[in-house]
């Protein structure tokens, strides 16, 4: 059984803790005079992240955890637990408590901290190094500097009004988080969503796809010395934000899922297309032939599939590492063209590759898609009750949970796939050196954004 | 690799970019030669996210393709503060963020600007300290959500024009 997430709301007489599998979904109350429950992270790692976030959220304890540390709760945050209902307040800095660091301790083991501003355009996060020399021993990943509070945010919105912050929960992800909202919401208006507008949204999802992909395929060999890659891909990924600007008004499309479809320039899409799968195979055939380049991505922080399972990762990291996981198999995709790609390495190199091949397929899929037409499905109110739903994002499988009461938003929590895979990372390092750190970083290519909320 | 270059040599340069926008072209222009006078030809900027949704930090890396490439204008995005006239920051500022950016802006050396990216109109958190501007002097603000590319080209170029 695949671990999907575990999250806590608060009801009017107890707390309760959802844990979600693939398979199944169980809810577990918890007294809210002495909220403890045990731990799952025995059977499940990637439940670590989960149940220290609880414990800061709501204050609930887990029994036999070995890892209490705060999550979101940094040095100077002072010790309150912001979801719950009676916290309103405005915090203010509390007196610096040192957080500690895992530590491989021995003789001449050193250890290195990066971030959380890093040196480049990138978003801020901490990466803590235990090194012997050149050799990676271990590294943790340490985030929730762009905590914003998001999930506290939409509480009390009208559930049309969560759009707005929807969207901008992690940008590269935004339509993927708009399409799953929209789910969430035809749910709780008891309405199908029309055909053309569900293949206008997955037109865009895949557009999205390629502009992530596209700036990855880019910076992966970058990341290896090799910039010539990343000049060709930036302009590709580049014609792709115009395009979406053409097509939706917004080079993220902000604001172009709310259960529409638009009247598109088809022909734009189309020379698009075709101009970019001829770029995308051209790139496919000059990049094999650097043999120095695959000399850094080869054998570059594997992840191993017994370890991609049961860190429970999801999207390019888990695909590359054989698990065949991917939202799109809905039974709805396959008509067009669409089939799981997956590669075994689980390398840097794999990565790479299975990007360029999902690039490649998302524009079949584009293709396939362009038959709709104008039309829209109006969402006008919304049943009381809660409600799942999962995207596959470029980056994996976003996951979001409403529970709308007396019309209000009353729980929302969003897991971003980067979530799980931020913490099967620090599996890729170990003899590695630390100078392939921002490679295998940058293949795993993961939302700091939507980790932190 | 003898294939590309075989290709680059049939079809020889493209225009390809927006030098062709007259407006930009003249943007462009202007902001080469103002750079030349007030920042000895170098503009360098470092770049800080106190809390965005990483949208304008896919348009400032944009900034870099052949079809912006910044630094032929001479502005570089630089690794350190120390080395930086322009802090640009994107996004509000986290509750965890906050000291982290005004260390950042510490090590700035003088004379320094601050130089905000983007509207997030998010509603108040606990978590936000508040946009940028309630924390730093802010000497120049680039609207947008998230500015593009070519609005953050206008805004440094407002930006220098401003402060001469």
């Amino acid at each position: 059984m695949r671990f999907i997430a575990r999250f806590a709301q608060e009801l009017s007489d107890r707390f309760e803790v959802i844990d979600l599998y693939d398979q199944k979904k169980i809810v577990t109350p918890v007294d809210k005079n002495d909220p403890i429950l045990p731990t799952l992270t025995r059977t499940y790692p990637a439940a670590i992240w989960f149940e220290r976030k609880i414990k800061d959220d709501f204050g609930i304890r887990f029994e036999k955890s070995f890892d209490t540390r705060p999550l979101v709760h940094h040095e100077r945050f002072p010790n309150v637990h912001p979801m719950r209902k009676d916290f309103k307040e405005k915090i203010d800095f509390a007196p610096f408590r040192p957080y500690p660091y895992e530590r491989i301790e021995g003789e001449g083991i050193f250890e290195v901290g990066v971030g959380p501003i890093h040196a480049g355009i990138i978003e801020p996060g901490h990466f803590h190094f235990s090194q012997e020399g050149e050799a990676i021993l271990h590294l943790e990943v340490r985030h929730f500097y762009k905590y914003r509070g998001i999930e506290k945010m939409m509480e009390g919105l009208e559930p049309l009004q969560g759009f707005g912050i929807v969207q901008k929960i992690s940008g590269n992800e935004s339509i993927a988080y708009q399409i799953a909202y929209l789910s969430l919401l035809a749910q709780a208006a008891g309405v199908e969503l029309d055909e053309n507008v569900r293949r206008f949204n997955a037109l865009l999802l895949e557009l999205e796809r390629l502009a992530h992909h596209l700036t990855d395929l880019g910076f992966i060999p970058n990341d290896a010395g090799f910039a010539p890659a990343l000049a060709f891909c930036s302009m590709l990924a580049e014609d792709t934000r115009r395009l979406l600007k053409k097509i939706c008004g917004h080079r993220f499309g902000f604001g172009a899922v709310r259960g529409e479809a638009l009247e598109i320039d088809k022909s734009a899409v189309r020379d698009y297309l075709e101009q970019t799968r001829e770029k995308l195979l051209f790139f496919q055939e000059w990049i094999t032939q650097i043999p120095s380049l695959w000399d850094r991505l080869d054998n570059t922080g594997i992840l191993p599939r017994h370890k991609a399972i049961k860190y429970s990762t999801v999207g390019i990291v888990a695909k590359a590492s054989g698990v065949a996981l991917d939202r799109r198999q809905d039974g709805w995709y396959e008509q067009f063209g669409f089939a799981p790609l997956s590669a075994s390495k689980g390398d840097v190199a794999a990565r790479f590759t299975l990007r360029l091949e999902e690039a490649l397929q998302s524009c079949e899929l584009i293709s396939n898609l362009l038959d709709f037409s104008k039309t829209d499905t109006p969402l006008e109110s919304f049943a009381d009750g809660e409600y799942l739903s999962f995207t596959e994002s470029s980056l994996g499988e976003v996951m979001l949970y409403l529970r709308i009461q007396e019309g209000k938003i009353d729980r929302f929590f969003a897991r971003d796939p980067s979530f799980v895979n931020w913490q099967a990372l620090h599996l890729m390092m170990p003899g590695n050196i630390i100078a392939d750190f921002p490679l295998i970083n940058k293949s795993c290519d993961l939302s700091y954004a939507g980790n932190d909320l | 690799m003898i294939r590309f270059w075989q290709k680059r040599f049939k079809e020889g340069l493209k225009t390809q970019n927006l030098w062709a926008d007259k407006e930009m072209a003249a943007i462009k222009k202007e902001l080469k030669s103002q750079i030349a006078k007030t920042f000895a030809g170098s503009l360098a900027i470092r770049m800080v996210d106190s809390g965005s949704c990483n949208a304008c930090e896919a348009e400032c890396n944009a900034l870099s393709n052949p079809y912006y490439d910044l630094e032929r204008l001479g502005i570089h995005f630089v690794a350190s503060p120390r080395h930086a006239d322009i802090l640009l920051v994107s996004g509000v500022v986290t509750f965890n963020m906050y000291h982290h950016l005004l260390d950042a802006y510490k090590q700035l050396p003088n004379p320094k600007w601050v130089v905000t990216l983007g509207e997030c109109a998010l509603p108040a958190s606990f978590a936000i300290k508040g946009p940028v501007e309630r924390i730093l002097s802010v000497a120049h603000h680039i609207p947008g959500c998230p500015p593009e590319p070519d609005d953050i080209i206008r805004g440094l170029l407002q930006f220098i024009r401003k402060i001469q």
